[in-house]
C-alpha cells in the first residue's frame, strides 16, 4: 500500500504566496483573486498567513493519499515539509472557502485520519439479502509521517447477516497504533425491513384526525416557587 | 409524519432564511444525498411523501437517513374568518432550510437506483435539489 510521502516530486510542491491577516473581507478579495486563503502553523514556529492555487490543493486532496499528502511548500524562498490538516468547502458550489495546514517534523509521530477501504462483496449481501452499512469511515492512527497508509482496508467478503468488523480486526503494520476505540464497529452487513404499504382506511384516518399537539413544557420555576410560598408563610 | 414530542412554546414567528446551510451541508451517513439549492419551508407532509417515494422504490434494498427535522409551528386562521382576534391554531410543522442543506441519504444501492429514487423523492418537495454522492463512487 502506498505511503503518504510515495509521490513525485513535482506533485509534491505547493507554492504560496504571503497574505496580511485580516477581516473576512480580506478573505474574499484573496477568493476573489483566483487564491485560496489558507493559513500554516507548527512545529515550534510562528503562525503564517498565505494564499494557496486551490488548483493545486484539490490535486493533492484528491490524490491516492488524500489528505494525508505530504508535500514541500515554499514560503519566501524557504521549503518546509506540510499536509493539510483542515479544510472548508463552500456548501453549495463546492469549492475550497479556507485551508489549515501544519508543518511536519518527519522524525517526530503524528495523529491522521486514514480512510478505511471497503474490499470484496459480502456473503450477507449476495447470498443473504443483507445491506452493507459502512458505519466508520476513517480510522485515527499515531504513527510517523513516513508510515502514513494511503489508506487501511477491510475485507468484507466473509461478512455474514449480523456480524461486523471493529476497530481491532483492521490490518495494520507495527508502525501504526490505532487511536479510536478498538471496539468500535467499522461495518457491519445487516437487513433493512420492507414497510409495509399503509391500507387507503388508515392512511384516510390518519389524514382526517390531523397533527396531535405536542406537549407544551411549563415553566419549573414558577412551580418551585409556587411550592415555596405556603413554607415561607410558615415561618 | 414527523412532530417534536414537546416544545417550549407552541407558536413561533416567521423568521427570517437568510444565509447558506454551513452545518449539515456534507455527507454524513450513506454514500448518496439530496442537497437543497434554495432557501424554504418543507412540511411534515412533503418529508414523509419523500421518503416513502424513496423507501417504495428501493424496496429492501437500501437505507435511508432523514437529515431534516420539521419543528417550526406553522398557525392557521379557520376559514371565513375575520381578521383579528389573535393568531391562529398551529395547523402543521414545517423544517426550514437554506441553500447547501442535505435532506436525505442513502447507502446500500447503486449509483442509478439511487439517482432514481432521489429524483422520486425531489419531486415531492417544492424547492429545487441536486444529488450528490461521495468522491469515492463512480
Amino acid at each position: 500500500m502506498a505511503t503518504a510521502t510515495e509521490t513525485k516530486t513535482e506533485a509534491n510542491l505547493l507554492e504560496a504566496q504571503p497574505r496580511t491577516p485580516g477581516t473576512k473581507n480580506d478573505a474574499r478579495r484573496t477568493r476573489r483573486d483566483g487564491k485560496v486563503p489558507a493559513v500554516v502553523y507548527g512545529a515550534g514556529k510562528d503562525t503564517v498567513a498565505i494564499a494557496l492555487d486551490p488548483r493545486q490543493v484539490s490535486r493533492i486532496l484528491h490524490s491516492a493519499t488524500g489528505h494525508n499528502t505530504i508535500f514541500d511548500l515554499s514560503l519566501n524562498g524557504e521549503r518546509t515539509k506540510a499536509m493539510i490538516v483542515d479544510w472548508q468547502y463552500e456548501p453549495i458550489k463546492g469549492s475550497l472557502l479556507h485551508i489549515d495546514l501544519k508543518r511536519i517534523a518527519m522524525d517526530r509521530k503524528l495523529t491522521v485520519k486514514v480512510p478505511i477501504v471497503i474490499k470484496g462483496d459480502a456473503t450477507g449481501v449476495k447470498q443473504q439479502g443483507g445491506i452493507l452499512e459502512h458505519i466508520l469511515r476513517e480510522v485515527e492512527i499515531e504513527c510517523l509521517p513516513a508510515d502514513i497508509p494511503s489508506a487501511i482496508e477491510a475485507d468484507v467478503s466473509q461478512l455474514v447477516l449480523g456480524k461486523g468488523i471493529r476497530v481491532a480486526d483492521l490490518p495494520h503494520s507495527d508502525k501504526l497504533r490505532f487511536i479510536t476505540d478498538a471496539n468500535q464497529t467499522v461495518v457491519h452487513v445487516t437487513i433493512v425491513k420492507e414497510e409495509a404499504a399503509a391500507t387507503p382506511e388508515a392512511a384516510a384516518a390518519e389524514a382526517a384526525s390531523g397533527p396531535a399537539e405536542p406537549e407544551v413544557i411549563k415553566k419549573g420555576k414558577q412551580e418551585a416557587e409556587e411550592g415555596e410560598e405556603p413554607a415561607e408563610k410558615k415561618k | 409524519m414527523l412532530m417534536p414530542k414537546k416544545v417550549k412554546y407552541r407558536k413561533q414567528q416567521r423568521g427570517r432564511m437568510t444565509g447558506k446551510a454551513w452545518r449539515g451541508s456534507q455527507l454524513a451517513f450513506g454514500d448518496f444525498g439530496l442537497k437543497v439549492l434554495e432557501p424554504g419551508w418543507i412540511t411534515d407532509r412533503q418529508i414523509e411523501a419523500s421518503r416513502v417515494a424513496m423507501t417504495r422504490f428501493v424496496k429492501r434494498g437500501g437505507k435511508i437517513w432523514i437529515r431534516l427535522f420539521p419543528d417550526k409551528p406553522v398557525t392557521k386562521k379557520p376559514a371565513e374568518t375575520r381578521m383579528g382576534k389573535g393568531k391562529g391554531a398551529p395547523d402543521h410543522w414545517v423544517a426550514v432550510v437554506r441553500p447547501g442543506k442535505i435532506l436525505f441519504e442513502m447507502e446500500g444501492v447503486s449509483l442509478q437506483d439511487a439517482q432514481e429514487a432521489m429524483r422520486l423523492a425531489s419531486h415531492k418537495l417544492p424547492l429545487r435539489t441536486t444529488m450528490v454522492k461521495r468522491e469515492t463512487i463512480h
